[in-house]
């Protein structure tokens, strides 16, 4: 039995795998599986290569996995084009078309022979039972119904929604499609039976992907503006806003550029409405001078950059965690504004909650830093309870204020109640020229220093906000590792993995990149020896900014790489290994006795 | 309500050089806003950077003084989010048609319901005579040392070619023709625009100041110029440069719907399938949540 199943899956654009992808993780979330749903696409925009990962378990999933458990390949050329993306190894279960023509002991594996391998006529199949080869993405789903207990009820009942509206000849062609896959399985049987177990019993699963996931919460939290310029990969929080905000009486904007979406959003928050807007990387960088008018007007708003390869136009489509610095770092003048980090789809939900909430609070621009892997990935996860989130609104004038209302009012917490236009008596100028406390425009470098001082101070709290963070692992092993955004998902399975091969190790997910919040640093650290913090970028820049504002134990050291390939837990486990061996090495050599 | 325009005055001193035509362009507008009678809370008053755009401070408005080229975006979203507000845009030249030009086009094909407000003067102020898209061909500035080789950019025919539902031109040496396009402007329901002819005393040309201004401008309707029909107003708008014409150039006599109230339709519309937002993650449900019969 399995308790866990990585299915890869790529074939040309017209054969339907990702459209198979999503059937089945549909189908294993209405079973009542955890899964995680990735894709992958060659570079045309219609047509070429295509492949989808799809990785199912009983307990939920936090990382698309690494190996593949089995791989199905339409035609060896555009699976090999997926190179590391779908790995195979010698316990893979690969089956692939027979109409290849490629002998089972001649795959073009190099040097990896899997040892259970089933050439299928899934062309032939899908031509004799549905009269056409566009079903054979049907006959795969019958296939891995058959070998490995997938959801076939759920499996059928979607197929058949899916078909219903192009009418019953196809749903019943497709029928047939997916029983012969599923009889060709029960004839073929695996060495040993690799069924699923059943999933356990539980509330129903939420299926989506972390940009609709993001939108949602934004919507939840009250987000009523939305102004943006689509790119890839964040276009769809825009394209969700289009759908759903109007009727919780909100409106978005598709503006003419980023500078304008942001700006409208801008305008939206100065108006008193919680707003957003979304972006990637080239349009991060045109946003730049309107987060730092946010931070000098003290306005609320949230910007989501759904990460991606870069700079420039680099990898439009594949993950990348290269834009810390640019979030933490990207202002002129004396800037301090969150960063904070989602590490799953189902994570998406609380944070981008909490990014409104940090925002509306302090009046300050907040940056919610997705990648394309979670913007991207379909979860299917547990259900979560609205209701055990709190909402704040931004700090209103009360009527005393109003009587003489000072706007930037210099207050304890630094935070000033702020109106809004229609507000009588709250009338004001907001100004990215500096300003005093009624908003007059001053050039006076006291006044400047004062204001500066204010901004900063009200965000102190943010330091000590312990459950932005989350810890697994032992927390006294010598051994430590960070990771943040996708990668946080893969070292919790690593650290597991880790503990199962006796090596003892911590892990700190930061979701508060910024400011660096130094006291739960310092105690996370106490005791650490070595340890790495794993990102996926070339410089590995959490690495860095952690190293430029605390002291870092001497080993901590920093494993990165570029993005487009995800890490996977097998390579952080074998990392920590070599790590930790030479801290042993280190000990041995300080333990050799003097001659 | 009873409207003064001293009470669309705000304390602030204004730090323009004595003899700007900005002085005049305020208080026309205080004077506009008196006759249109919203209180000063009820306006939202948005600009860019520059001499110009400092204007909203020295109104009693709820003023925003942004960013350099961006006060048409930043005006749209605040108008769509609080459509109730009398929303007024300014800026000056270079912060329109140089480095928020591109914005222009998409403000007139939104046609929100505001009002924007070029003081156009030909020159950079703020940062001290640099050349501007609207300084003439052969114009010597700072960056120009040897003359301008570049045409300016005609506002009025830019604006016309977009599409703008209302174009009008003023300028401070007709203060009462001014204050009442810019009334005009505003009580027009539709995106409305006015470009006022506003010297630079201290970086314009000496020949293109207040005393030049009043000795040449000739009010459109003089003329006998028909506003509604906009091929004529192209043709007016055609001598910007050469002749100084004041008044309306353009009111489009059946205005278009406005973007503002094209939202307000949708979102009546959609809040018949208005969802709680605690139940929002209901569109994610994997199965629909069995009820018990
Ligand atoms: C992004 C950016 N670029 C340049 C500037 C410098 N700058 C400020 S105002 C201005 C031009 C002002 O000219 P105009 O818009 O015609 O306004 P005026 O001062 O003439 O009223 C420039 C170039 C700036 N503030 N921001
Ligand atoms: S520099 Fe010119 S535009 Fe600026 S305030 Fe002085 S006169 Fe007016
Ligand atoms: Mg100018």
């Amino acid at each position: 039995m399995s308790h866990d199943l990585v299915i890869g899956m790529a074939g040309s654009g017209g054969d339907g795998i990702v459209s198979a992808g999503e059937s089945l993780i549909a189908a294993a979330a209405g079973a009542g599986y955890a899964a995680i749903m990735t894709k992958s696409f060659g570079s045309q925009i219609r047509g070429g290569e295509s492949s989808c990962r799809v990785r199912i378990s009983t307990k939920p999933v936090l990382n698309p996995g690494g190996t593949l458990d089995v791989a199905v390949a339409l035609n060896w050329d555009d699976f090999l084009k997926f190179g590391a993306e779908l790995p195979v190894g010698g316990n893979t279960v690969v089956i692939y078309d027979a109409k290849t023509g490629v002998a089972p002991d001649k795959l073009p594996l190099g040097a990896v022979v899997p040892e259970e391998v089933y050439p299928v006529p899934i062309d032939a199949l899908a031509r004799q039972t549905a009269g056409t080869d566009k079903a054979k993405n049907t006959v795969i789903l019958g296939l891995l119904a058959g070998w490995f207990g997938l959801a076939a009820d759920d499996l059928l009942a979607g197929m058949r929604k899916k078909f219903a509206k192009k009418g019953p000849e196809l749903v019943a062609a497709n029928e047939k499609a997916f029983e012969a896959g599923r009889n060709y399985a029960a004839e073929h049987p695996l060495r040993e039976p690799r069924f699923m177990e059943p999933a356990p019993p539980g509330e129903p699963k939420l299926l989506t992907d972390g940009n609709d996931m993001c939108a949602a919460a934004a919507i939840f939290a009250g987000c009523r503006f939305f102004g943006g310029y689509p790119i890839t990969p964040s276009t769809e929080i825009m394209q969700f806003f289009t759908r759903e905000v109007w009727r919780h009486g909100g409106a978005v904007l598709q503006a003419e550029d980023e500078i304008a979406g942001i700006g409208a959003a801008l305008g939206a928050s100065f108006g008193g409405v919680k707003a957003m807007t979304a972006t990637s990387g080239p349009g991060m960088s045109l946003k730049s001078e309107i987060m730092g008018l946010a931070t000098i007007c003290e306005l609320p708003l949230v910007i989501v950059n759904v990460q991606r390869g870069g700079p420039s136009t680099g990898l439009p489509t594949k993950s990348e965690q290269a834009d810390l610095f640019q979030a933490a770092l990207s202002a002129h003048g004396d800037v301090l504004r969150p960063v904070l980090a989602p590490v799953s789809v189902r994570d998406t939900f609380g944070v981008t909650v909490e990014a409104f909430n940090i925002a509306e609070q302090y009046q300050t621009p907040v940056i919610i830093l997705s990648d394309q892997e979670i913007a991207q990935r379909k979860e299917s996860c547990d259900p979560i309870d609205t209701r055990a989130f709190k909402l704040v609104d931004r700090l209103q004038p009360s009527a005393a204020d109003l009587e003489k209302y000072v706007r930037f009012r210099f207050t304890e917490s630094g935070i000033s109640p702020v109106s809004a236009p229609g507000m009588p008596g709250g009338n004001y100028l907001g100004s990215g020229i500096e300003h005093n406390e009624h908003g007059d425009p001053t050039a006076s470098g006291g006044m400047h220093a004062k204001m500066n001082e204010k901004r900063f101070r009200k965000l102190d709290p943010l330091k000590h906000r312990r459950d932005l963070f989350e810890t697994y692992g032992d927390p006294r092993a010598p051994l430590a590792l960070i990771a943040w955004g996708s990668v946080a998902g893969v070292c919790i399975e690593a650290l597991e993995r880790a503990r199962q091969e006796g090596l003892r190790a911590r892990l700190l997910v930061p979701k508060l990149l910024w400011p660096i919040a130094e006291e739960v640093y310092r105690d996370f650290f106490a005791g650490v020896q070595s340890g790495l913090v794993v990102e996926q970028s070339h410089q590995g820049q959490l690495y860095r900014l952690l190293r430029m504002q605390l002291d870092v134990p001497k080993g901590l050291q920093s494993f990165a790489r570029s993005g487009a390939n995800p890490f996977q837990p097998a390579e952080v486990v074998a990392r920590l290994r070599e790590t930790a061996l030479a801290v042993q090495r280190q000990g041995a050599e300080t333990l050799t006795p003097v001659e | 309500m009873n409207c003064q325009p001293k009470d669309y005055k705000s304390d602030l001193k204004p730090i323009w050089c004595p003899g700007c035509g900005d002085f005049g362009v305020v208080q026309a507008i205080y004077r506009a806003l008196a006759a249109v009678g919203r209180p000063p809370h009820e306006i939202a008053f948005v600009s860019g950077i520059g001499c110009s755009s400092r204007i909203p401070g020295y109104t009693t408005a709820y003023g925003f003084n942004s960013v350099h080229g961006r006060a048409l975006p930043i005006a749209q979203g605040l108008k769509i989010a609080n459509p109730d507000l009398l929303v007024l845009c300014a800026g000056g030249d270079g912060d329109g048609f140089s480095i928020g030009g591109g914005h222009v086009a998409h403000a007139i094909r939104r046609n929100l319901d505001l009002t924007y407000i070029v003081m156009d003067n030909q020159i950079y102020g703020l940062t001290k005579g640099q050349l501007s898209p609207t300084s003439k061909l052969g114009l010597k500035t700072v960056t120009s040392d040897l003359g301008s080789l570049e045409a300016p950019v005609n506002p009025l025919l830019y604006v016309l070619s977009y599409g703008a539902p209302f174009v009008a031109q003023g300028t401070p040496a007709d203060m009462a023709g001014l204050a009442s396009v810019i009334e005009e402007a505003i009580r027009y329901p539709g995106f409305s625009f006015v470009n006022v002819q506003s010297p630079c005393v201290t970086f314009g040309e000496d020949d293109w100041q207040l005393k030049q201004h009043k000795a040449v401008m000739k009010s459109v309707a003089s003329l006998g110029h028909d506003a509604s029909d906009v091929i004529a107003a192209m043709r007016l708008a055609q001598a910007y440069g050469s002749e100084l014409y004041t008044g309306v150039l353009y009111r489009a006599p059946q205005p278009p719907s406005t973007y503002d109230a094209l939202v307000r339709e949708r979102q009546a519309e959609q809040q018949k399938k208005a969802l709680p937002r605690e139940r929002i993650l209901e569109l994610f449900a994997a199965k629909k949540k069995e009820t018990a019969a």
